[in-house]
C-alpha cells in the first residue's frame, strides 16, 4: 500500500551544496561546545572551507542534465547550480569580512558563522525549489538566519531594531506569498510548479475553466508582492535602508549579495515556470512597472544620502530595478505588439524572445553585483569604528575623505567597486548592465532600457562622489586607521580581482553562462 | 449559493476576511506583539484557504501545506519573540512608533 | 447542521480576530487569538481536516500561544494602552485592507466549486502521514533544518551578552 520513494544519488546531487553548508554550520556549532580557549580563528576558516566546497560542488553540477528530483520538489538544473555557486561565493566573502569586524566588538562567536552557513544552505535550497511550500520553507530558513544575524550585535539599539524591522516585514511578506500560493493551489490543484504551469495554461485556454482566472491572477499578484518585499523592489522597499544600515556590516554584505541573488533566482524560476501558460502582457506589465519604479525610486532616494551605508542600501534597490528589466524581458511574447507601460515596443520583425539570453544576463549581473557589493560593504565595515556607531555618522562620506593617502590600496579597491556599481567600463557592473540591457532591447523593451540608462547616469553621480571624497578631499586629522587584517584584505583583494576580471574578460564565464540559460521547466 | 448550504465560497470569504484583518493589524497596530499576532492571522487565513480547496477538490494533498505552515509558524514564533525580547531589552518598549533611532 | 455550525464558528472567528486587532492590551489580543485558533480548528473539522484541526489546537493554540503569553508576562506588557484614536495612517490602512478584501472576494466569487466526493481516507492521519513521508519528504527535511536554524537563531538573539 505505501510505497516508499526510492532515492538515488542523482536525487541528492543538487542538494550537495546545501548539505555541505549545513554540515559546516553544525561543525562550527559543535566546535563552540568543545572550545576551551578563546581562540576562534579556525571558525571563519571552517566557514570559508565549507563555502568553497559548496561552490565547487555547485560548479560540478552545472553541466548535468536538467531534471526534477525528490518527486519533483527539487530541481537539478544549470540555472540553480550557477545561482548556488554565486550564493556560496557571496557567503564565503561575507564570512571573510566577519573576523575583524567581530573581533573589534568582542563578539566572536561560532553561532555567527553557523547562521551564515545555515542561511547559505537555505538560499541554495531556495533556488532549487520547484514547489511552492518547499520554497516557502526554504525562504523561511534563510530569513530566520538573516533575522538572527541582523540582530546579532547586542550593544546599542540599532542591530536589534534592524532585526526587528526585518522580521516584521519578512514575516508579513512570507504570509502574503503563502496566501498567494493558497489561491494558486485552489486554481491549479497543485503546488508543484511545473504542474501548476500546465494547469494555468489550461485555465487560460479552456473556456470551461475560465472561472478560475481571477483566482490565478490574484494568486500571482500576491506571490509577486511577496517576492517584491524580499528583493526590495519599489514600492516594497521601505525596510531596506534601515535594515541594511542597522545590521552588522558583514551581514549587510551577505544580505545584499547572497540573499538578494537567491530571492531573485527563486522569483525568476517561479514566474518563468508558471508564466508559460499566462497569455497576454500581464507578467510583462507587472515586471516592467516594478522595474521602472524601482530604478527611479532607488536612484533618486540614494542621491541625497551622505551616509554611505544607506546610500549602498538604496543602491541595492536600484540594482534590483536593473535586474527586473532583465526579468521583464523574459516575459515578452513573440506576438506582443505594444501597449504595455513605457512604450513596450514590438519585437523586431520575425524575432523570437531570447529567454536564454536574458537569463544569462541576469546570472552575470547577479555574480557581478555579488562580488562588487560584498567588497564595497567590506571596505565600509573595515573603516567603521565601534564608538561612532552609536553617534550615527560611522558611515558618513567624510569618513572616506583622503582615504587615497591613508590607505591607497583600499581606496583603489573602493573606487573599483564604486565604478562597477555605477556601471562604468571596464568593470563587471558595466558588463552586467550591458548584457541585461542588450537582451531587453532585443526583446523590444526600449523604453525601459532608456530609463535604465538615464537612471544609471544619475547613479554615477553618487558613486563617483565617493571616489571624489577618497581622492580629492583632505584626510581628517584624527583619522585613526584600522589595523590590518588578513581575511578582510583577502576578501577585498578577491572581490577587486573578480570585479576587474569579470569586467575585462567576461568571456571566461562564457561556457558556464551559456548553460545557465537552461531552466528546468518540467513536463 | 442558495443561502442555506455552505459552499466553498463561504470558507474562501472567511479566509479573505481573516487575511484582510491581519493586513489591517500589521498596517495600523504599533505594538510589535500585536503586529506579530496579525501575521499569525494571515498565516491561518492561508491555511483555511488550502483546506477549503482541498475539501472541494476531494484531495487531501492540500492538508500538507497547512501542516508545514503550522510547523513553520512555531519556529517563526520562537525567533520572532526572541527578537522582540531583544528590542525590549535595548529600548524598553515594543512599540513600533518608539523605535525610531533609524530614520525612515 | 453544518450551516449552523459554520456560521456559529465563522462569526466567532471573525469576532475573535477583530478582537486581536482591536484589543487595547496585548494580553487581550493574545486571548482573542487563542479563541480565533480554537474556532478555526472547528472550521477545519467541518472541512474534514481532522488531523490539521488537532494540530491547530495542539501546536497553535497550545504551544505557540503559550510562548506569546510567556513573553507578554515576562516583559509585563499586559497593561492596556490608551483608547484607540482615528488617525490618518489608520484610515489609510483600513481603506487598503478593505480594498484588498474586496479584491479577494471578487477573485474568489466566480470560482465554480468542484464539489468532489472525498475518499474515505480523506484527511486521516494515515493518509497525511503516508504523503508526508513519501512525496513530501523534501519539505519535511527542510522543516527540520528550519527548526534547527530557528533554535540557534533564538539562542543567539535572546542571549544577554555579545
Amino acid at each position: 500500500m505505501l510505497t516508499l520513494p526510492t532515492l538515488t544519488s542523482t536525487d541528492f546531487l543538487p542538494l550537495w551544496p546545501a548539505l555541505i553548508l549545513s554540515a559546516g554550520a553544525c561543525l562550527v556549532l559543535l566546535s563552540e561546545v568543545f572550545l576551551s580557549s578563546a581562540s576562534r580563528s579556525f571558525q571563519p576558516l571552517l566557514t570559508v572551507i565549507a563555502t568553497v566546497l559548496g561552490a565547487l560542488v555547485a560548479a560540478a553540477t552545472v553541466f548535468s542534465v536538467p531534471t526534477g528530483v525528490f518527486g519533483g520538489f527539487v530541481v537539478l538544473d544549470p540555472f540553480g547550480s550557477l545561482v548556488s555557486l554565486v550564493i556560496c561565493i557571496g557567503v564565503g566573502l561575507s564570512a571573510l569580512l566577519a573576523p575583524a569586524f567581530l573581533r573589534g566588538r568582542q563578539a566572536e562567536r561560532g553561532e555567527f558563522y553557523a547562521l551564515l552557513l545555515f542561511g547559505g544552505a537555505g538560499m541554495s535550497l531556495l533556488v532549487l525549489s520547484n514547489e511552492l511550500i518547499f520554497l516557502f520553507i526554504n525562504l523561511e530558513i534563510l530569513s530566520i538566519a538573516t533575522y538572527a544575524l541582523a540582530a546579532y550585535l547586542r550593544r546599542g539599539p540599532r542591530p536589534a531594531e534592524a532585526g526587528f524591522k526585518y522580521f516584521i516585514l519578512g514575516a508579513f511578506s512570507s504570509a502574503v506569498l503563502l496566501y498567494g500560493a493558497a489561491l494558486l493551489f485552489g486554481a491549479t490543484r497543485s503546488t508543484l510548479l511545473p504542474q501548476m504551469g500546465a494547469e494555468l495554461a489550461r485555465i487560460f485556454t479552456d473556456p470551461t475553466l475560465s472561472d478560475r482566472q481571477p483566482l490565478a491572477y490574484c494568486g500571482l499578484a500576491l506571490i509577486g508582492a511577496g517576492f517584491g518585499f524580499k528583493i526590495a523592489a519599489v514600492p516594497f522597499h521601505m525596510w531596506t535602508p534601515d535594515v541594511y544600515e542597522g545590521a552588522p556590516t558583514p551581514v549587510t554584505a551577505m544580505m545584499s549579495a547572497a540573499v538578494k541573488a537567491a530571492a531573485f533566482a527563486a522569483m525568476v524560476r517561479v514566474f518563468l515556470v508558471l508564466g508559460r501558460g499566462i497569455p497576454g502582457d500581464a507578467l510583462l506589465t507587472g515586471f516592467s512597472t516594478l522595474a521602472f519604479l524601482t530604478m527611479i525610486g532607488g536612484n533618486l532616494l540614494a542621491l541625497p544620502q551622505r551616509n554611505v551605508k544607506r546610500m549602498l542600501a538604496y543602491s541595492s534597490i536600484s540594482h534590483a530595478g536593473y535586474l527586473l528589466v532583465g526579468v521583464a524581458s523574459l516575459f515578452v511574447k513573440s506576438g506582443t505588439t505594444k501597449g504595455g507601460v513605457l512604450g513596450v515596443t514590438a519585437l523586431a520583425a520575425g524575432a523570437t524572445p531570447d529567454t536564454a539570453g536574458a537569463l544569462r544576463g541576469i546570472l552575470f549581473y547577479l555574480l557581478a553585483y555579488t562580488v562588487t557589493t560584498v567588497g564595497a560593504f567590506g571596505v565600509l565595515g573595515a573603516l567603521e569604528r565601534r564608538d561612532d556607531e552609536v553617534r550615527g555618522f560611522a558611515w558618513d562620506l567624510d569618513r572616506l575623505a583622503g582615504l587615497a593617502q591613508r590607505k591607497p590600496a583600499w581606496a583603489v579597491a573602493m573606487a573599483v567597486f564604486m565604478l562597477s556599481l555605477g556601471g562604468i567600463p571596464p568593470m563587471a557592473g558595466f558588463m552586467g548592465k550591458l548584457l541585461i540591457f542588450r537582451s531587453a532591447v532585443d526583446a523590444g523593451l526600449v523604453g525601459l532600457v532608456i530609463v535604465g540608462v538615464l537612471t544609471s547616469a544619475v547613479g554615477a553621480y553618487y558613486y563617483l562622489r565617493v571616489v571624489v571624497y577618497m581622492y580629492m578631499r583632505p584626510a581628517p586629522e584624527a583619522g585613526g586607521l584600522p589595523e590590518r587584517n588578513l581575511s578582510t584584505e583577502l576578501a577585498l583583494v578577491l572581490s577587486t580581482v573578480a570585479v576587474v576580471v569579470l569586467g575585462v574578460l567576461p568571456g571566461i564565464t562564457g561556457t558556464w553562462l551559456s548553460r545557465g540559460g537552461s531552466v528546468f521547466l518540467g513536463r | 449559493m442558495d443561502g442555506i448550504s455552505i459552499t466553498l465560497q463561504h470558507y474562501l470569504f472567511l479566509a479573505a476576511l481573516l487575511f484582510s484583518l491581519g493586513v489591517f493589524g500589521v498596517l495600523v497596530r504599533r505594538n510589535a506583539l500585536v503586529v506579530f499576532m496579525s501575521v499569525e492571522l494571515m498565516l491561518n487565513a492561508s491555511n483555511l484557504t488550502f483546506l477549503a480547496f482541498a475539501r472541494d477538490a476531494g484531495m487531501d494533498v492540500g492538508h500538507l501545506p497547512a501542516l508545514f505552515v503550522i510547523a513553520v509558524a512555531a519556529a517563526e514564533a520562537a525567533i520572532g519573540l526572541a527578537i522582540i525580547i531583544a528590542v525590549f531589552r535595548s529600548r524598553g518598549t515594543v512599540n513600533v512608533d518608539d523605535i525610531r533611532t533609524m530614520r525612515l | 447542521m453544518t450551516t449552523f455550525l459554520f456560521y456559529f464558528f465563522a462569526i466567532l472567528t471573525v469576532v475573535a480576530a477583530a478582537g486581536v486587532i482591536a484589543a487595547r492590551s496585548p494580553m487581550y489580543s493574545a486571548m482573542s487569538l487563542v479563541g480565533t485558533f480554537f474556532c478555526l480548528a472547528a472550521i477545519y473539522a467541518l472541512l474534514l481536516a481532522h488531523t490539521i484541526a488537532v494540530l491547530q489546537v495542539l501546536v497553535y493554540a497550545g504551544a505557540i500561544m503559550v510562548l506569546f503569553l510567556f513573553v507578554i508576562m515576562l516583559l509585563s506588557l499586559g497593561e492596556a494602552v490608551g483608547p484607540a484614536k482615528v488617525t490618518f495612517p489608520r484610515v489609510v490602512g483600513g481603506i487598503a485592507s478593505a480594498v484588498l478584501f474586496a479584491f479577494l472576494v471578487v477573485a474568489a466569487r466566480p470560482f465554480v466549486p468542484v464539489g468532489a466526493q472525498p475518499p474515505p481516507s480523506f484527511g486521516t492521519l494515515q493518509s497525511i502521514g503516508a504523503q508526508l513521508y513519501t512525496q513530501w519528504l523534501a519539505p519535511f527535511e527542510a522543516v527540520s533544518l528550519r527548526v534547527l536554524v530557528a533554535r540557534v537563531g533564538a539562542v543567539v538573539v535572546a542571549k544577554s551578552r555579545v
